[in-house]
Parts: C-alpha cells; structure tokens; sequence
C-alpha cells in the first residue's frame, strides 16, 4: 500500500496553474524526497497532502490525492491532518505557550488521550523521538519562545510526532537551521522512517542524497523523473535533472 | 539669493507649525492644574467622595459623577467588547467576505461618527420607552461609541500575527475555532489589551453620548441600572454653563480628576506600542 | 460551510445592525417636521417654539454654523498639519520624534470636555481680548470682522478651538503618508540639487490624495465635534458672515435644545431632523476620506 498517491493533480493560485498534472507515487516507511528549484512549487505540492492548501482562498485543485488508498477528500480535513504531520520552513512553535503545551496541544484537542498521565507520557515520548528530551527535561514549563532555533524545529518535530501520524511531511526543515542543529535534524530523519512516512522537500541535491531512500524531481510543476535515490543521482534520465544535480541550475 | 530666503522662511514656518499645533496641549495641561489643583487641595478627601454642594456654597464633591464615571465604563466594556472583539476576529479572519469587507469599512465609518448622534439614537430607542434617562441606556451608548476602536485594534493585531503559526496550528489537525481563540488570540493578546484600554480610556471621557441617556446625578451614587447616573464629563459640561463661581471652580477640580485618569491610562499604553489609531 | 463562520456571522452584523437601525431611527422620527413642513427645516432660520399655536423651526442657521466654524477649523489646520509632518519627519532629531508624535497622540484622544472647559475660561478671553477686539476696533469695515465681539462667543473662537483639536488627527494621517514616500522619490529630489523647501513641495504633491483625505476625515470630525463647540459657539440663532458672530452648529443646537424639547410637539422631531442632515453630512464626507485615503494607500 502506498502512503500517498496523486492522481492527476492540478494545483492552480489564481490564474497560475503552480502544478500541472503530476502523478506521484510514495511508499511507505521511506524517506522521499521532493527537489527542484525555487518556485517550482514544491510547497504548494505538499501542502496539497494534509489539505493545508485550503488556507489559500485562491488556491484550486484538480485531481486527487490518496492516503493510504482513500482519496483526502473523502476524509474530514481534520483527520488527514493528524494523520499526515507537519514541519515548516521556519520552526513555528507557539512562542506564548510552554514546551509542554506545545507538545500536548495537538493531543489534547485532538482527543488521542484519556488522562493528564496518559498524556505527560506521549509528550515524555515525542520528546524523547525528536531528541529534544534531555536538553529540556527540567523546563518543560518554560516559553517555547526560550529555545534555540535547532530547539525549535526539534519541538515542530516532537509536537508533530504526538500525534503519531502515519506520515510526516517536511517542508525545508533545516533551511534555516545552523549547521549542526541541521544535521541533527538529518540523523532524526535516518530514526524516524523506520516507523513512518517521511516526505521532505529540499532544495539541496546534497541533503536530499544524504537522507532520503527515493528522490523525485520538480520543474515548473511537472514532475521530471521519480526513483530510487542513488539510481536517479548516479544515472539521472533527464538531461534536465542532470542539470540540476551538477548544479547548473539553481 | 531669493531661494535661500525662501528656505529660511520655509524651515520658520514649519517650526512654528509644530509649535502651534503643540502648544495647547501644554496650555490646557497647564490651566487644567493650575486651576485644578487649589480646588482640590481645598476640597480635600471630601471633593472625591462627597457629593455636589448647593449653589455659590462651598465646593462638597464629585463622589457620584466619579461613581458614574467607573460604573458607566465597566458596564459600557460588558456589553460592547465580546461584540466588538467578535467582530474583530471575523472581520480578521475573512477579510476577502463580503460582510468581512464591509464590515471593516463600517467599523471606520464608525470611528469617526458624530457621537451626539450616538446619544440620541439611544435615548430614542431606550429612554423614551423606559420613561427615564439610566445607567444602561448611557452604558449602551458607550458600548456604541467604543465597539469600532476595540474591533478595528483586534482585527489589526490578529492579522499581524504571522500566518506561519496558522499554519502550524492548522496541521496540527486543530479545527478553526481553537486555532482562533487558543492560539492567534493568545499571540495576539497584546494588541487586543491595547485596543480595549483605548477604547475604555475614550469612552470614559466621553460627554456627547451621555448628554441624553445617562442624564447625569449629582446628589445620588448610584440608584440603579434603569436610574440616572452621574459621569465626571457630564458633570463638567453641566457645571461650566452654570453661573456660579463655585461650580465653575468645582468644575476644574473635576476636569484636573477626569484629565488625570486619562492619562494614566492612556500614556502607559501609549508608550507600550508604536502606533495609535485614533 | 464553516461553522466558525456562520457561528460569528450574527454577531459581526451586529455592528450593521445598529448603524441601519440608527439610519431608520433619524429617518423616522423626523418624519413629522418634513409632513409639516417640507424642506423649510433645513432651509429657514425660525425657531418658534411656543407651547400653543404654531411651532415654526428651521434649522438653517445650525447648518451654516457647522460648515463655516469647520471650513475655519480646516483652513488653520492643513498649514499647520502638513508643517507639523513634515517637520517631525525630515527636520526633528530622533530623540524628539517620539515625545512629539506621542504628544499628539494624546491631544487626538483627550477628552473633549477638557478642550470645552479650556475654551470656554481660557481660550475665549484670550481670542476675544487679543485678536478679536483689536481687528474690530481697527478693521471693522471688513464683514468679516464686523460684529462686535463683546463676550467672544463666536464662529471664531469655535474654529480654532476645533482647528487644535483637530490638527493632531490630521496631521497624523499626513504624517503617515509623507514618512512612507519611497526613499528613490526623496534621493532622487535632492540629487537634483533641489533645496529642503523645493524638494519638499514636490514630495508633498506626491501625497496630495492623502492630504485631501486628511483634510476631509479632520472636517468630519470638526462638524461633529459637540461638547467642546458649544459651550464656546455662543449658541444664538444667528447666520452672519462675520467670524465674531455668535451662532450655532448643528451638534451644539441640539445638546442645547433636547433638555426641553418634549415640552413642545415638533421641537424633538426638529432636532432628529437637523441631527439627520449631520448624519449624513459626516457620512459624505467621512467616506469620500476613507476611499481616497484607502485608494492611495493600496496604490
């Protein structure tokens, strides 16, 4: 069964169509890669998957995208969101709550948890998933707004994960992120799709090569070429994803 | 050569500009204490909690005008800030809606509607029949006067709440109302604070609207909601057209309380923001 | 549909509500006056308010004070306005700008009773002994000038107090637009060798639209204005083109008036009239404001 499927999909801002008619396929349990270059609309792409999309008013959609089989749209936004999670470009963690809160929020409103105890344990576990555990142990009741940015995204990260989704979808996680809180993020990802779903988009061949197990190329909302990661980058079959790996295009 | 005096006439000219359009507030800064301060030194405790004295006889006090003054405020923030905060979030929410656009431009509208006409629309729909002026109907037209300062102040500090955090609440599979309320509220929280204190420190010095509806008490605290109530503005406007000498001294000492009130209120927040929308 | 929506749509109509419902309010209850006597309301200066026999009012006189005493008010605050905004913003050192902008910011929101009281015992004998009594002694040959300013209750001491009310408003929004002329604009003014005044006068007609929607919001707010207007007007029925004239304005007639105005049949339907034309007045002109203030911001 694969994780996420689309079916023709035709994703338009406006009068701009941004995707035009991509059928993609994920499996799951690996890490996939989405790359190309900037504007390419890589992000519209994946906020097309937890139906995020729909935030835009000018945003329009053709086509389908499938979870698991069921098509999205058949399913309550709300639910394909907690089973599809979310990490940003730049770490968003609620600055006004407390590192506990932030980890709890999703949980609670989403009902996954019978009892405050239930509850200190899955935000104990997430926490500990996302590597974040020990740095912050002794202050879960401090802002979020206190951490460090590499601190940050590992909470996105350890608050997605409460949910325990079945898929989790990076959008340029360590983009802004210092060297070493990046590849701390990169060793999280090799952890954590042994157990989901992991859909990263990047912008650079090098993370791509590094982390993921299947890579697909985006150019101006056509899907180039699909496959295995170190098949596509030792042997690309399009001239134009060449191109983009050798870095002659940016 | 001619050009050069031109510049100097120029930078004359704005300087005094900027003088004059200062000046007053330093002079009625001025006059206020000036005249104020002596009545109140006179008058003691008893200019704060007693009430007004008969004419051309000594000062007594302003107790229930300043009774008024709290209670009109407090009751005028109950009833108008859930609507006016409401209505803030909707129109911050959809912004590209019909109602969410005109609904804006009605709120500005309203910013800058004459509010004597405020008054008298209360005391039409809700004097007349009740028979009497009252703390609701005074109350109700405050209520009127701050909804568009406090609406306009929250829909302002929701939108610039970054759209990012949206985002992250979004996917988090939170439905909208959470994603409002718990989360771009409390990010939001202190343009909204912000915009609710202006709008109670503005209605608190408001006269116009109360001229018809709250109808003023000089003698009585408090008699109840559907009773006359004094507020300190009224009770300037009342004094000020009298012609004794001692309630036009009663008066400063009022506008020294009213002016004092006001500003510490307005300045803290004044100084805690960048910008007023006034 | 959203529920989130539909769950606040009544209350954000609300708003709507009460303004529609203000509208039919004045409409209705002046219904009476215009059945009795049409359009003389507006257009006739009477004010015959006799518990028997017939009542007669017009307005006219109202009407004339409010425009004329805020066409004053306007023509002393633009200058200063626009030479506040520009001084503030090109000419004051950084430590000043904010204790002045702030400054305004408090005279925009102080009560306007203290404005009243300030006119009436301070500002008024100050106009009348040192400005009005001199032009006319000396100048009373000017209709302008012509009436004898005796208690210096008057169209004049109306206008400027609204014109010092009103500046700071003003000149906040003038301010605003001038600071948000793009640098290229002002770069490219001066390196054409263009001295402060000249390069001024050119940014300046840069913003012309948010000037004029400075200048309409500040009279719209001048011809509301109340409590501050009348206790310094002079409150007479009068239509005379002579600043030091007493006279009345529209808000001020009818805070004036409505304590008695049940006594009498039509007296209350009279003032809902006038304060209909005001409605509408400042209807006009606040939103010929806003939609030039918010063209030329979105552009």
């Amino acid at each position: 069964m694969n994780a996420i499927e689309t079916v023709n999909l035709r994703i338009w801002y406006g009068d701009n169509e941004v995707i035009r008619g991509v059928n993609l396929v994920i499996p799951e349990k690996v890490c996939f890669a989405i790359m190309g270059p900037s504007g390419c609309g890589k992000s519209t792409l994946l906020r097309s998957f937890n139906r995020l999309l729909e935030l835009n008013e000018i945003a329009r959609i053709e086509g389908d995208v499938k979870l698991f089989g069921k098509s999205v749209y058949d399913m309550d936004p709300v639910e394909v969101r907690r089973r599809v999670g979310m990490v940003f470009q730049i770490p968003n963690p609620f600055p006004h709550m407390s590192i506990y809160d932030n980890v709890a929020l999703g949980v609670k409103y989403n009902k996954l948890v019978k009892s405050k105890k239930e509850l200190d344990e899955v935000v104990g576990w997430a926490l500990k998933k996302s590597a974040l555990w020990d740095e912050v142990k002794d202050r879960l009741k401090d802002k979020a707004s206190q951490l460090s940015g590499g601190q940050m995204q590992r909470l996105c990260i350890a608050r997605a994960l409460a949910l325990k989704p079945d898929v989790l979808l990076m959008d340029e996680p360590t983009a802004n992120l210092d060297p070493v809180s990046a590849s701390k993020v990169e060793e999280l990802i090799h952890e954590l799709k042994k157990d989901l779903t992991i859909v990263i988009v990047t912008h650079s061949p090098a993370q791509a090569s590094r982390v993921s197990d299947y890579v697909s190329f985006l150019y101006m909302g056509k899907l180039i070429e699909v496959g295995r990661t170190e098949e596509v980058f030792e042997n690309p079959k399009s001239e134009l994803t060449e191109k983009y790996l050798t870095g002659r295009m940016g | 050569m001619l050009r050069k005096l031109k510049e100097k006439i120029f930078l004359f000219s704005i300087a005094i500009a900027t003088f004059l359009t200062i000046l007053p507030l330093f002079h009625i800064l001025f006059s206020v204490f000036a005249n104020g301060l002596p009545v109140l030194m006179k008058g003691e405790i008893e200019f704060l909690t007693g009430k007004l004295a008969p004419p051309d006889d000594g000062l007594g006090g302003i107790g229930p005008a300043i009774i008024g003054t709290f209670l009109l405020t407090f009751l005028a923030s109950l009833i108008g800030l859930p609507i006016a905060v409401l209505t803030g979030v909707f129109s911050a929410e959809y912004p590209k809606s019909l109602i969410g656009k005109s609904t804006k431009t009605l709120l500005l509208i309203m910013m800058e509607f004459p509010t004597i006409l405020v008054g008298l629309f209360v005391m039409n729909i809700l004097v007349l029949p009740m028979g009497s002026y009252s703390a609701l109907a005074g109350a109700l037209a405050l209520a009127i006067v701050m909804m568009p300062y406090v609406a306009v102040y929250t829909e302002q500090a929701l939108r610039e709440v970054p759209f990012i955090y949206k985002e992250g609440a979004f996917a988090l599979g939170l439905r909208r109302s959470k994603v409002v309320f718990r989360i771009m509220m409390g990010m939001a929280r202190k343009g909204v604070i912000t915009g609710i204190l202006i709008g109670m420190a503005k209605v608190a010095g408001e006269t116009a609207p109360l001229l018809f509806t709250a109808g003023g008490s000089s003698r009585i605290y408090f008699a109840g909601l559907d009773k006359p109530i004094g507020a300190i503005p009224l009770l300037i406007y009342q004094l000020v057209q009298q012609p004794y000498e001692n309630y036009h001294q009663i008066a400063w000492g009022a506008s020294l309380i009213l002016m004092l009130i006001f500003l510490a209120i307005f300045i803290p927040i004044r100084l805690s923001i960048k910008e007023v929308r006034l | 549909m959203d529920k989130f929506k539909i769950a606040l749509l009544p209350i954000a109509s609300t708003v709507f509500g009460i303004f529609i419902l203000m509208l039919v309010i004045y409409f209705s209850a002046s219904i009476p006056i215009f059945q009795k006597e049409g359009l003389a309301i507006y257009t006739t200066n009477v004010w015959n308010a006799v518990e028997e026999g017939e009542e007669f009012y017009g307005v006219l006189s109202a009407i004339y004070g409010s425009v004329y005493t805020s066409v004053i008010a306007i023509l002393i605050s633009l200058p200063l306005s626009i030479g506040f905004a520009v001084f503030v913003i090109d000419y004051t050192p950084k430590r000043l700008k904010e204790p002045l902008i702030i400054a305004t910011d408090i005279m925009a929101g102080l009560p306007t009773i203290l404005y009243g009281i300030w006119g009436a015992f301070v500002l008024v004998p100050l106009l009348r002994d040192y400005i009005m009594k001199p032009l006319y002694e000396h100048l009373s040959f000017i209709p302008l000038f012509s009436y004898p300013p005796i208690t210096g209750y008057s169209y004049f001491s109306a206008g400027v107090l609204l014109a010092i009310m009103v500046t700071p408003f003003a000149s906040s929004i003038i301010r605003e637009a001038y600071r948000m002329v793009p640098r290229v604009y002002r770069e490219g003014a001066y390196a054409l060798g263009l001295t402060r005044y000249e390069a001024t006068k050119i940014l300046l007609s840069y913003i012309k639209p948010a000037i004029l929607a400075g200048i309409l919001l500040a009279f719209g707010r001048a011809i509301g204005e109340t409590v501050a207007v009348s206790l310094v007007v002079g409150n007479t029925f009068n239509i005379h083109p002579s600043l030091f004239s007493p006279g009345y304005t529209i808000s001020s007639l009818i805070a004036n008036q409505f304590g008695n105005a049940f006594i009498y049949r039509y007296m209350p339907s009279a003032l809902f009239a006038s304060g209909l034309a005001l409605f509408i007045i400042g209807l006009i002109v606040n939103v010929s404001g806003l939609i030039i203030l918010g063209r030329w911001r979105y552009a």
